[in-house]
C-alpha cells in the first residue's frame, strides 16, 4: 500500500506522519482526495479506504482522544468497503445498497463542507497576512468599564484567569541571592542576647520588616536549635499565628516543645 | 473654530476603535450620516499620498499605516507583535463566521475533531464571543464573531466574507489551499526578507 502513498509524504520522514500534520479525519481524507485528484462528488470507496488505513498506520497518535475521530472514520470507510466486497463488482462504478449509498453521500457532503471551511480558512489567513501590514492605534488593553460586554464573559474564562494567576504566583519564587546569608549561630546568639533583657520576643520582630525568605529560614532554624538545646521555649497558639519566644527558666523544660 | 475636516482627522488619530459615521456625525454635530461620510472622503483624498491611510473596517473608519511601510514599523518595534492564528484557529473562525451563532457540537461536527481548546483561545483573543446558549439538549454555548474579528481581518461587515453558497468548486479551492500552504511556509520571517537593506 505504501507505493500508493502520495509523493509529498514519502521523503525524509519514513512514512511517519505526526497527527499534528492533519487536523482531523476529514483533513486527512481531504488530503488523500487532493493528492489523488479525486472528485469529491464521487468518492471511490475502495481506493480511499485502503489509502486512509495505510496512512492511519503511519500516524503516531499522542493520545486516545486524538485517535478516536480517526478510528471512527476508519470504521465508516471499512463498513462502506465491506458492502462493496461481495459480490466484487467488475465494473468501475462502485455500487452500494441504499444504506451504503446514503452513508457515502453523507460522507461526501461532510467532506465537501470541510473542504469549504478549509478554503475559507486559507482565505482568512491571506486576509490576516494582508492586515498584518497595516498598523493602527493599538486597542487599549482594557476597554472602559462601562463598555465591557458582559455577554463576552463566561465562568470558564474567569476560572482560566484565576488559574493563570495562581500559576503566576507559584512561579514567583524568591529571586534574590544574598551575598552573605545570615548565619544560624549568629542569629542564635542574637536571640539569647535579646532575651537577657526581655521575657519574651515575637518571632516577627526578629525577622525584620522585609521578611526576606532567607531571614525567616535562618531565624526559624536558630529558634528550633535553641529549643532543642533547651535555652528557650516557644508558643504558637494558632496555625500560622505569631510565635512567642520565651527564655527557658531553670531546668524544667520537660513539658515544653 | 477649527475646520470640521481637521477635527475629524484628530478623532481618527486618537480613536483606538473604528469610528462609526454615526459617531462622527454626533461629535461634529453634522446634519446627517451622509455628511459624515463625505467628510471622511474629503479627508481621504488629503491622505492620498501620505504614510497613513483611512480604511473602513468593522462598521467604522480607522487610520492605519500604508502596507508598504510595514518593514520600517517592524524595525521600530524590533519584533512582530502581531501573532498569526494557527490553521485550526482560522478554520474554526471561518465556521463561526459563516454559521453564527453556532454551538461547539456543530463546529466539532464540521471539523471532525474536538474544538474546545481552539474556541477558547479565540474567545480569549476576543475574535469570538458567547451571545448566549442554544436551546438544545445540554444547552451548549453559542459563539459568534466580534467587531474585533472584522477589524483584525479588515472586513467592513460580514458581507465582505466570500460567498460559499451551493456547491464548492474544488479546483479553485485547491489553488487557494496551495496558496495558504505557501503562505505558511513563509511564516518564519515574513517581514525579515522584505526589509530594505540600505536605509
Amino acid at each position: 500500500m505504501t507505493a500508493d502513498a502520495p509523493k509529498i509524504l514519502d521523503t525524509s520522514r519514513d512514512f511517519t506522519l505526526r497527527v499534528g500534520d492533519f487536523e482531523g479525519p476529514f483533513d486527512l481524507l481531504l488530503h488523500l482526495c487532493r493528492t489523488n485528484e479525486i472528485d469529491l462528488a464521487r468518492l471511490p470507496v475502495r481506493t480511499i479506504t485502503d489509502q486512509y488505513l495505510a496512512h492511519l498506520e503511519a500516524i503516531e497518535f499522542r493520545d486516545l482522544e486524538a485517535a478516536g475521530g480517526y478510528l471512527v472514520m476508519a470504521a465508516t470507510l471499512i463498513y462502506l468497503k465491506s458492502k462493496l466486497l461481495v459480490p466484487p463488482d467488475p465494473s468501475e462504478i462502485e455500487a452500494l445498497d441504499e444504506e451504503g449509498e446514503a452513508l457515502r453521500l453523507e460522507l461526501e457532503e461532510r467532506l465537501r463542507a470541510y473542504a469549504r471551511v478549509k478554503g475559507l480558512g486559507a482565505w482568512l489567513a491571506a486576509r490576516e497576512a494582508e492586515q498584518a501590514l497595516l498598523w493602527g492605534r493599538p486597542v487599549g488593553a482594557l476597554p472602559p468599564l462601562e463598555e465591557v460586554p458582559l455577554e463576552d464573559l463566561s465562568v470558564h474564562l474567569v476560572e482560566r484567569a484565576v488559574r493563570r494567576l495562581i500559576d503566576e504566583q507559584l512561579r514567583r519564587r524568591p529571586r534574590e541571592v544574598e551575598p552573605n546569608p545570615p548565619s544560624i549561630l549568629e542569629r542564635m546568639t542574637e536571640i539569647l542576647t535579646l532575651l537577657r533583657d526581655a521575657w519574651s520576643l515575637l518571632f516577627s520582630s526578629l525577622v525584620g520588616g522585609e521578611r526576606r525568605r532567607s531571614e525567616v529560614v535562618v531565624t526559624l532554624l536558630a529558634v528550633l536549635e535553641l529549643v532543642r538545646l533547651g535555652r528557650i521555649r516557644t508558643q504558637q497558639t494558632e496555625l500560622f499565628g505569631e510565635i512567642v519566644i520565651e527564655r527557658q527558666t531553670g531546668e524544667t523544660h520537660a513539658g515544653s516543645n | 473654530m477649527p475646520a470640521p475636516i481637521d477635527i475629524l482627522e484628530a478623532l481618527l488619530f486618537a480613536s483606538d476603535t473604528p469610528l462609526e459615521p454615526e459617531r462622527i456625525r454626533e461629535v461634529l454635530e453634522l446634519p446627517g450620516v451622509a455628511a459624515a461620510r463625505e467628510l471622511v472622503e474629503a479627508l481621504r483624498s488629503r491622505y492620498a499620498d501620505r504614510g497613513l491611510q483611512i480604511v473602513e473596517v468593522g462598521g467604522g473608519y480607522r487610520m492605519v499605516t500604508r502596507p508598504e511601510l510595514q518593514p520600517w514599523l517592524v524595525r521600530l518595534t524590533r519584533s512582530r507583535t502581531k501573532q498569526r492564528l494557527s490553521r485550526p484557529a482560522l478554520e474554526t473562525l471561518a465556521i463561526v463566521a459563516y454559521k453564527q451563532p453556532v454551538s461547539r457540537p456543530e463546529v466539532d461536527a464540521i471539523r471532525g475533531v474536538n474544538s474546545e481548546a481552539v474556541l477558547e483561545s479565540l474567545l480569549e483573543r476576543r475574535l469570538i464571543r458567547i451571545p448566549g446558549r442554544k436551546d438544545a439538549p445540554g444547552r451548549p454555548y453559542l459563539f459568534e464573531t466580534t467587531r474585533e474579528f472584522l477589524v483584525a481581518f479588515g472586513l467592513r461587515d460580514l458581507g465582505d466574507l466570500p460567498k460559499v453558497e451551493g456547491e464548492l468548486l474544488v479546483p479553485e479551492l485547491a489553488v487557494v489551499a496551495e496558496h495558504g500552504e505557501a503562505e505558511a511556509q513563509q511564516d518564519p520571517g515574513p517581514g525579515g526578507a522584505d526589509v530594505p537593506a540600505g536605509s
